[in-house]
């Protein structure tokens, strides 16, 4: 098994109409919000693939996780796959611990981890390929620029 | 990997009360693992990939492993969309987990349609011996009066563990029109959320 894991909650942002109907109800409650509402509509944020929907929903994570302490578990997990999909991976990292910290055993938390390990490594990868291979790289776009350029004509 | 991709995708969702033995049961049928300290209870949804072959034709299943806990159903809805089969599971040693199996099927036929493939499954067998509380009779005739499959499995001994996946894939493939159509849900066309199990999440509990 070379294949990543997968993080399902990470790829199958809600459709709209879903969305919508998480964000009605959170803002029908107001300032009287419950904890499942609240927590309903950031996981729909977070799944989103908009990345203000993310942030938002991170934020929202952030707040349940300080008021309500018997949502932790699901707070970290969830504020490590948000953090993960808006690129911050050190924040990703740092509640994924948390996670693991508490629960070694956690399947879905070592899944993520290699996710995010396998996005930083990967990141990390580019930087060397973009500082060291930054003239092989104009080459081949200016080849093919030229050569696009060549057809149209 | 781009083969793979190519295999006709067949659906499935786990479902059934917190502590069941779901994702017991998806780690040993698909990596054969098993961690008999692992407790640690599903957050949201897991998700896991298996390539198997009915009557000599491959297909990729994609395994749906839902939280039983009650503050996750309400988000678990979302993922019965395009579903082929439900596996339902329950403990065949807690009465308690039996007990909530009708709320499952209630939940499971809500939201899937016609010709959805539904399968019981009564999960730790290998303690049958020293604590069954949900005879074999009561699994299969509670199964029987849903139109689902049923039987008995061990993710601890292996025992059945395939036979629940094998046979809900069997009987989907042999269901005229689920595999190209799936789930679209009792009400075709309309969003299923703004019904039932969504607005659950009103109550400031």
């Amino acid at each position: 098994m070379t294949q990543l894991p997968y993080a399902i909650d990470a790829e199958t942002p809600l459709s709209q109409a879903e969305l919508d109907v998480l964000r009605a109800q959170y803002e029908k409650e107001d300032v009287m919000v419950g904890v499942q509402t609240k927590f309903n509509y950031a996981w729909g944020l977070v799944k989103s693939n908009v990345r203000t929907d993310q942030h938002l929903g991170v934020m929202l994570l952030s707040e349940i996780f300080r008021t309500s302490p018997e949502r932790r578990r699901e707070c970290l997990y969830y504020l490590a796959l948000g953090n993960y999909k808006l690129g911050n991976y050190a924040q990703a990292r740092k509640y994924n611990d948390l996670l693991l910290e508490n629960e070694p055993g956690n399947l879905q938390a070592s899944n993520l981890q290699a996710l995010i390990d396998d996005k930083v490594a990967k990141e990390g990868l580019m930087g060397v390929a973009i500082v060291s291979g930054v003239a092989v790289a104009a080459g081949v776009i200016g080849g093919v620029l030229l050569r696009n350029l060549g057809r149209k004509r | 990997m781009a083969s793979d991709d190519s295999l006709p995708t067949l659906k499935v969702l786990l479902i059934g009360p917190s502590g069941a033995g779901k994702s017991a049961l998806l780690t040993r049928y698909c990596d054969d693992e098993f961690d008999p300290e692992s407790s640690t209870a599903t957050i949201g949804i897991d998700f896991k990939i298996k390539k198997l072959s009915v009557r000599g034709k491959a297909y990729r299943l994609t395994l749906f492993d839902t939280a039983g806990q009650e503050r996750f159903r309400t988000l678990s809805t979302s993922f019965y969309r395009g579903a082929h089969g439900v596996l339902l599971v329950y403990d065949v040693s807690s009465r308690a987990s039996f007990l909530t199996m009708e709320r499952w099927f209630d939940e499971a036929e809500a939201n899937t349609g016609e010709g959805v493939a539904l399968y019981l499954v009564g999960a730790k067998l290998d303690k049958a011996e020293t604590s069954r509380e949900v005879s074999y009779e009561e699994g299969q005739a509670l199964a029987d009066a849903h139109g689902a499959l049923f039987c008995e499995a061990s993710a601890k001994t292996r025992e059945n563990v395939r036979k629940p996946f094998c046979d809900i894939v069997n009987q989907i493939v042999s269901t005229p029109g689920l595999l190209s159509g799936g789930n679209q849900g009792r009400t075709v066309g309309t969003v299923q959320v703004g019904k039932d199990g969504w607005y659950l999440s009103g109550c400031s509990c």
